[in-house]
């Protein structure tokens, strides 16, 4: 475990917030990083600005984003990591899509390589990052595309080389499930799972033998063609199964 | 080259397992520790009732392994059954079960025994919940009572995982003589300290070592047992590469299992420990792997 001191703390929108500071590696697009709150919690964290000092964005929703979004600059800061596998470097026409904080692990990537940006929101105040994107969509229809970012991206009807997914589970599923896999090239997803150890030991976060700490977070499309639990298993901090449809 | 080994009657095409609750909570990895090269692969310790297991953190790296305290985090017996109950690889599968009593135990290996499961590993020793594992498996009357109604009551073979956190290890392995065969050994209990938080490394406080440091704690665990009980015995605690299998093969155990290893070198850690042992028997001379079990020992 390493620690580093908060060089700025920014809120950034409706419980949205930007933690940065300095760290001793090089951190890869995708990547994330393990976070611990001494007394609260160790929870994993994607990286959405790769140079130091880097930044973390979260959502303040569970007991441990809530304690981080209340850390000031100077603040010592716990992590260990950076772990996980990494998108490749976009090379053609490229699209990016998001789903609610799954914009923070397709930053780094979208300021490297710029593509079209599309983002899904519950609702119009839950905007970030409105600077960079292209297409928006709000469940509630308050901004943008009413209904969800998939259809919206089916909506645009584009064609793309290599498409970067990155959002709650079952949006990812919908869009594997959805899109005309014909019209695009490469797609790369990075899942999010319930993690505890973040390097490939615990078994909690795996969905068919794969682990998404340590065998992605990053998977292609066809690997997810493999994995019947995705999107519809996930699985208690137990390791329970609990079926989603 | 013939690297198969027998435990307790039954033959395992190679003496490299996947050690009890590593990459082993759901059924997929299991069998994936299996394709990868595993010649069995033990599940993580399930119990009657499910237990989500303590917060992270649960694991804290070492320079020379890690400190983990999960917390015996599983679905409870009915949903691993329900999971594990389909695979086609039983054979080569090892439930792990944990218990407060022989009673717990007894009901466990039932369930197990009953969907076609073969052998159970018991854990009487991990180190970091209150009155399962060590807690058991430190008083040498439970520990025999366990194994004597497991033997007597089901036909299950029956592997005794033990603790190293004990005065005197052979004891107990005295008491679990009833047992097929003897795993030596869980982690050793430990502490991590972070004193630029002033906090434990782990949520538990207490947690289990595992990895190269405890290497030679384990091969003294094994060779005294060997030497006094005989008894069948599958060496853990420490091996990351074939040199080290071979370390604990010397000193009589039939089998080794890896945990932490695969945080070091990934699933291939099988295969790259079996070819090992394969190369050093060729160069050394010898027919097969049996003529070197327990050869420092004779």
């Amino acid at each position: 475990m390493k620690f580093s001191e908060i060089a700025s703390a920014k809120k950034i929108g409706k419980d949205f917030f930007e933690l940065s500071f300095s760290i001793d590696s090089e951190v890869k697009p995708g990547q994330f990083l393990m976070i611990w709150v001494p007394g609260v919690k160790e929870i994993p964290m994607s990286v959405s600005n790769l140079k130091n000092p880097i930044t973390i964005s979260f959502k303040a929703i569970g007991e441990t984003t809530r304690k981080l979004s209340t850390m000031r600059e100077g603040q010592r800061i716990f992590y260990r990591g950076p772990y996980g596998n990494t998108f490749p470097e976009p090379k053609g026409r490229a699209a990016y899509v998001a789903g609610g904080t799954g914009i923070a692990s397709l930053l780094p990537l979208i300021r490297i390589h710029p593509g079209d940006v599309y983002y899904g929101l519950r609702t119009a105040e839950d905007i970030v990052y409105g600077e960079i994107v292209n297409f928006v969509s709000t469940d509630d229809g308050t901004l943008g595309f009413k209904g969800n970012v998939v259809d919206l991206f089916i909506k645009e009807d584009k064609e793309y080389d290599e498409v970067f997914v990155c959002g709650p589970e079952p949006m990812m599923k919908y869009f594997h499930d959805k899109i005309d896999r014909r019209k695009y090239g490469k797609i790369y997803y990075s899942l999010e799972r319930l993690m505890k150890c973040g390097v490939g030991i615990c078994d909690s976060c795996s969905i068919n033998g794969f682990r998404v700490c340590k065998d992605g977070t990053v998977f292609e499309h066809e690997q997810l063609d493999m994995m019947d639990e995705f999107g519809t298993v996930r699985r208690a901090e137990s390791g329970r199964r609990i079926f989603l449809k | 080259m013939d690297i198969s080994t027998v435990i307790a009657g039954t033959r395992f095409d190679n003496p490299v397992f996947l050690a009890s609750g590593i990459v082993d909570e759901t059924l997929k990895s299991v069998e994936r520790a299996i394709k990868s090269g595993a010649g069995a692969a033990v599940t993580k310790s399930i119990g009657k009732d499910e237990r989500p297991g303590y917060a992270p953190p649960i694991i804290s790296e070492l320079p020379t392994g890690m400190i983990n305290a999960v917390g015996l985090a599983n679905p409870g017996i009915d949903d691993f059954i329900d999971e594990f109950r389909t695979s086609k690889l039983k054979e080569k599968i090892v439930v792990s079960i944990f218990g407060k009593d022989s009673e717990e135990f007894l009901e466990l290996a039932k369930r197990v025994q009953e969907v076609g499961f073969k052998t159970v590993e018991l854990n009487l020793s991990c180190p970091h919940v209150k009155g399962y594992g060590s807690e058991v498996g430190e008083d040498p009357d439970l520990v025999e009572e366990i194994i004597t109604e497991l033997k007597n009551k089901t036909n299950l073979k029956v592997w005794a995982k033990l603790t190293p956190n004990v005065t005197h290890i052979v004891d107990i392995a005295k008491a679990a003589e009833g047992a097929d065969a003897l795993v030596l050994i869980n982690t050793v209990k430990a502490i991590g300290v972070n004193i630029w938080a002033r906090k434990f490394s782990l949520t538990n406080g207490i947690g289990g070592y595992s990895g190269p440091g405890i290497k030679p704690i384990a091969l003294r665990a094994v060779y005294d047992v060997y030497r006094e009980t005989g008894k069948e015995i599958i060496g853990v605690g420490g091996i990351t590469s074939y040199e080290d299998a071979i370390e604990f093969i010397l000193l009589g155990a039939k089998a080794v299992q890896v945990g932490t290893a695969i945080y070091y070198k990934d699933f291939q850690i099988f295969n790259e420990i079996s070819q090992g042992i394969i190369n050093y028997l060729e160069k050394e001379g010898f027919e097969n792997l049996q003529e070197i079990i327990g050869l420092m020992v004779r």
